[in-house]
């Protein structure tokens, strides 16, 4: 028997596995990132309660689920639609007016909502943990001895889509075209003739769908709960600086590499620290590249 | 007018724990000064020179750990305890600002929650330390007598009294603040930071002054956390919600003004314990609700507005 | 300003007041739960299970004659809230005495409140070794605490033939809960000379557990114990566990989490032959129990578990103790009364014995008025495969043969 060809082969499994779990985890938190990052670009506004909206995705996946029998990863043609518009009402009739009192006012309105929000599914919803079990997805597949989660693949093969899709919207349309010269300079954007006040309301709109999408991509894998956000918010958060705010490639890499080295620093330098890890490395970033590991944010 | 308040407000502040035998309302006193404490604390460095933390916990819970593990493991006791807490949390600020500081804007907010997300799981992993998540528990304060009289523990009066002068000591210093050269060099660093360096100011060591200052308050702050509840774990003391629950008392009372707190804290601690009798489940959403309906229409602060109507009204 | 202070105080107070329901006659028990928050499903079911305790004490007649009734109240899950609502229930609702607390923290924060106010204080659930070992006259528990939760599996593997494990894996969370039991757990495992090869502890609410269970596969363990506070952790870890394909002859979990209906429903085959070393020693095929499920059953629509058990268990403890204390009116005397009643205490509820005493505990804690037989409470379960969790260890409690090795695991 060769040991010493089973003792490498079983520590290039293990990081394989590490690997691969990093990239597919961490490509569902960067959807999350995503979303709030345009957000900020667009509008200059941290939103505090976008982990609600992840949520609510979660939340709607669930209901058409258990009620109406429909797959999730089908559903998000509902539900992204559906929170499109829910955030573009937030918008209108609840952030439009906030935004001129200030940053900080704007955040702690949003950190308001994110309490209303948590707290309005708790009441409704009951706060018993929930988890999405579908039939197809019980045992992982094992591609050269690797696990990998179905639910948790087809989430990143279909991140991957709604990321292409945005990258098309942002570079191909006017929309798109309105959207990035407004988070490049407003004033000038608007002399333009862009109608900044539309597009930062279509922009908050997109950052409520893709939040959603990421909940409803996410559910199958993880489990639900009303008061879930806040664990969601710190993480995406953390993303955003490494990527860059308001950098949509930023948030996407920032995501991944999060994952990878959750993954990695649990299994090899130490399980309890695994969070702080992230902290530090977060910090880091904000002390000697503000504008990114990827130098493409903007301050 | 303002002199005569601030009499009245002592004056009251001297008699209320007095006043009723009742411990409920004399804990809900205690509670509203501990967060006007907070909320004036954080006003110094957040409303005054417009540096908004995220992460003012981190003071708090090094104010709470120093004071608990210098009582328990040095026999300490509690009133240098208490300046031990916010000795190190002014301490622990100078390498705080001196990294934070390069940072501006929502930057500066998310790496002050970084750090007190660091500082938590510090806490609850260095367990030769602090225990970590067992917590430190005090079962008896040590015997202090002031003018002859043993001070009872027990009853919540003394703990009034340490609350109001500490509440005090914080409004004075930040009154003190707002008058001097300093305060000015604050509203400076917080109106255009650029043209506060052109024109000389040193800001950084201003801001890292601000920070200090804050947070020997804070600091103390967690000391009387501790003893009062005697009781702490890392999830207790660095909590991001305590952190974001200081900003909404300074904001919801009124950012860069003395008395902003006191009326933030009043406010928001009889509206969590109204809502909670009232409406039990589900009394966060009208609490959310409230913080909403607040920013919305009173952006200035509750004491703000006051004070600008009253200003009007004077003509 | 003053002046508006002193309003607001006493809008405050009349609110308060008035919430209170001051019903006189009723003997008031307070309890401090988690009604919001990311607990709340856990108070609920506190609130489910003392519910219906109340109402079958006070159609019997109640105590002596005189209903009873339990006040909750929400913490949260916070600490310093917990002190504060305990308070309130001491001070404004003046009750005689109190229970809850659901979570170590909170309950810590209720049992110093307790002594200083001298109020009993009958703890259901809260786990956290130190409520009862700091010698609080004032503090009694029912309940196992987080070292003896592994007493049953310390037994499984020390009487069932070839069970002693090769190595061990211990993956638990870092509160108290978890740590308590993981080194409890692996104290004794010590002791008998198995190997600890993944001792690792994780940040609660873990969205991921595939990189530990990688770490873990990588040691092949004979053993793989999973300690868990939070029921989604529980669930998580388990299903990454599984999918990571570690093939341990058993899976122990240890925490609530473990031991409720939703584990097998949310992993459906996933549960099978997972051991559940709780805290209750219910045997359904005593009548008494069984009786206890069936009406649970019937008047909620979900079989109770360990929590429900706990909460129902802690009011008939308390009623019997109200019952025999001389209560005269006068507040401080009837609750020290009732502490010298509990003292006194010497009954069988539906979970299990219970008398109070003095004793040392597996990791030389010195507890004061803990249960005597807590020993005996701790009790190994096991998921079937049709989602049932039945009792499989000591066999005086067994519903059911055990199943070990776990066969369902591929190899």
């Amino acid at each position: 028997m060769n040991w010493a060809g089973i003792f490498l082969e079983s520590k290039m499994e293990i990081f394989a596995q590490s690997v691969v779990s990093g990239v597919l985890t961490g490509s569902l938190y960067a959807m999350i990132a995503v979303g709030l990052t345009i957000v900020f670009g667009v509008m200059r506004i941290i939103n505090l309660a976008h982990g609600e909206m992840v949520m609510l995705g979660m939340f709607g996946a669930y209901w058409s689920y258990t009620l109406l029998g429909i797959d999730p990863f089908l559903s998000v043609v509902i539900w992204a639609p559906a929170m499109f518009a829910g955030g573009m009402l937030i918008h209108r009739f609840l952030l439009k007016d906030v935004i001129p009192k200030g940053e900080l006012n704007t955040l702690l309105y949003t950190a308001g909502l994110s309490l209303l929000l948590a707290n309005l599914a708790l009441f409704f919803f009951t706060g018993d943990y929930r988890t999405l079990n579908l039939p197809y997805a019980l045992m992982p597949a094992r591609p050269f001895g690797i696990a990998v989660p179905i639910p948790l693949a087809i989430a990143f093969v279909m991140a991957i889509a709604i990321t292409l899709g945005l990258y098309l919207l942002l570079s191909r349309t006017d929309v798109g075209r309105a959207i990035r010269a407004t988070a490049q300079n407003p004033q000038s954007a608007a002399l333009m003739g862009v109608n900044v006040l539309r597009i930062d309301m279509i922009t908050f709109g997109l950052g409520t769908a893709l939040a959603a999408a990421a909940g409803v991509l996410l559910v199958p894998s993880l489990y639900l709960y009303p008061t879930v956000g806040e664990i969601l918010i710190v993480k995406c958060f953390v993303i955003v600086v490494l990527g860059g705010l308001g950098s949509v490639p930023g948030a996407i890499a920032g995501g991944i590499l999060l994952g990878l080295v959750e993954s990695l620093g649990a299994v090899y330098v130490s399980v309890a620290y695994k969070d702080t890890i992230g902290f530090v490395l977060f910090l880091l970033v904000l002390l000697f590249r503000p504008s990114g590991l990827f130098g493409v944010g903007r301050s | 007018m303002n002199r005569l308040l601030v009499v009245a407000g002592i004056a009251f502040l001297l008699v209320a724990p007095l006043l009723t035998s009742n411990a409920f309302f004399q804990h809900l006193m205690i509670m509203v000064l501990f967060w006007t404490l907070l909320g004036a604390s954080w006003n110094l460095l957040g409303g005054f020179a417009g540096q908004v933390s995220f992460g003012h916990a981190t003071f708090l819970g090094i104010g709470a750990y120093t004071t608990m593990l210098f009582y328990l493991s040095l026999q300490l006791s509690p009133w240098l305890g208490m300046l031990a807490g916010g000795v190190f949390g002014a301490l622990f600020a100078l390498p705080i600002g001196l990294i934070c500081f390069r940072l501006r804007g929502p930057y500066f907010s998310l790496a002050t929650l970084a750090v007190a997300e660091i500082a938590r799981l510090v806490a609850l992993n260095w367990e030769q330390l602090t225990a970590g998540p067992v917590g430190l528990l005090i079962t008896t304060l040590p015997q202090v007598s002031i003018a002859g009289h043993a001070i009872n523990w027990e009853s919540k009066i003394p703990f009034c009294y340490l609350a109001a002068g500490l509440t005090l000591f914080a409004m004075g210093l930040t009154y003190a603040v707002s008058r001097s050269r300093l305060g000015a060099y604050l509203t400076a660093v917080r109106e255009d930071i650029d043209s506060a360096e052109a024109i000389g100011i040193d800001t950084v060591r201003t801001r890292v002054i601000a920070l200090a200052l804050s947070a020997f308050v804070v600091g103390l702050a967690g000391s009387f956390y501790a003893l009062y509840f005697r009781y702490i774990d890392p999830d207790a003391v660095f909590a991001i919600s305590l952190s974001v629950e200081m900003v909404f008392i300074a904001v919801v009372g009124g950012l860069a003004t003395t008395a902003g707190p006191i009326v933030g804290a009043i406010v928001l601690v009889t509206i969590s314990e109204i809502f909670r009798d009232r409406f039990a489940a589900g009394h966060l959403i009208f609490y959310g609700l409230f913080m909403m309906l607040v920013i919305r229409y009173l952006p200035e602060g509750i004491w703000g507005r006051l004070r600008l109507l009253l200003r009007l009204t004077r003509g | 300003m003053s002046y508006k202070a002193k309003l607001l105080a006493v809008l405050s107070l009349s609110l308060a007041l008035s919430s209170g329901a001051l019903a006189q006659g009723t003997l008031k028990i307070g309890a401090p739960q988690p009604m919001t928050g990311p607990d709340a499903p856990f108070g609920d079911k506190f609130q489910k299970a003392y519910s219906m305790a109340v109402e079958e004490i006070n159609a019997k007649g109640g105590v002596n004659g005189r209903n009873i009734e339990v006040i909750i109240e929400d913490h949260q899950a916070k600490n310093p809230l917990a002190a504060t609502v305990a308070e309130k229930l001491i001070t404004q609702q003046q009750v005689l005495v109190l229970t809850g607390g659901r979570a170590s923290g909170q309950a810590v924060e209720i049992a110093s409140v307790a002594q200083r106010l001298k109020t009993p204080y009958m703890v259901d659930h809260p786990s956290a070794d130190i409520v009862t070992a700091k010698g609080f006259e004032w503090v009694f528990r029912n309940n196992p605490t987080g070292s003896i939760y592994p007493e049953a599996f310390n037994k499984f593997i020390s009487e069932v033939p070839n069970a002693l494990p090769k190595s061990a894996a211990v993956v638990y969370d870092n509160t108290v809960f978890g740590k308590t039991i993981a080194n409890s757990a692996m104290t004794f495992l010590k002791s008998k000379n198995v190997p600890i090869v993944n001792d690792e502890a994780y940040p609660v609410n873990t969205l991921d557990f595939k990189p530990i269970m990688t770490k873990v596969k990588a040691s092949n363990p004979d053993y793989v114990l999973l300690v868990a506070v939070s029921t989604t952790d529980a669930i998580l870890m388990t299903r990454h566990a599984k999918e990571i394909g570690i093939t341990p002859r058993a899976f122990v979990g240890f925490g609530g989490g473990f031991g409720v209906v939703d584990f097998a429903k949310q992993l459906g085959p996933l549960a099978e032959n997972v051991f559940s070393s709780a805290a209750w020693s219910g045997n359904p095929n005593e009548p008494a129990t069984k009786e206890f499920y069936d009406k649970f059953k019937a008047k909620y629509g979900f079989l109770p578990k360990e929590h429900e058990v706990e909460g129902y268990a802690a009011i008939y403890i308390i009623a019997d103790a109200l019952k025999r204390a001389k209560l005269t009116g006068n507040l401080d005397t009837d609750r020290e009364a009732v502490r010298q009643s509990l003292l006194q205490t010497d009954m069988t509820t539906v979970f299990g014995k219970i008398k109070f005493a003095n004793w040392e505990g597996p990791l030389g804690d010195k507890y004061t008025n803990q249960n005597a037989y807590s020993r005996d409470h701790s009790v190994l379960a096991q998921w079937n495969a049709k989602g049932e969790l039945l009792n499989v260890w000591p066999k005086a409690n067994a519903e059911t043969a055990y199943v070990f090795p776990d066969k369902a695991l591929v190899r």
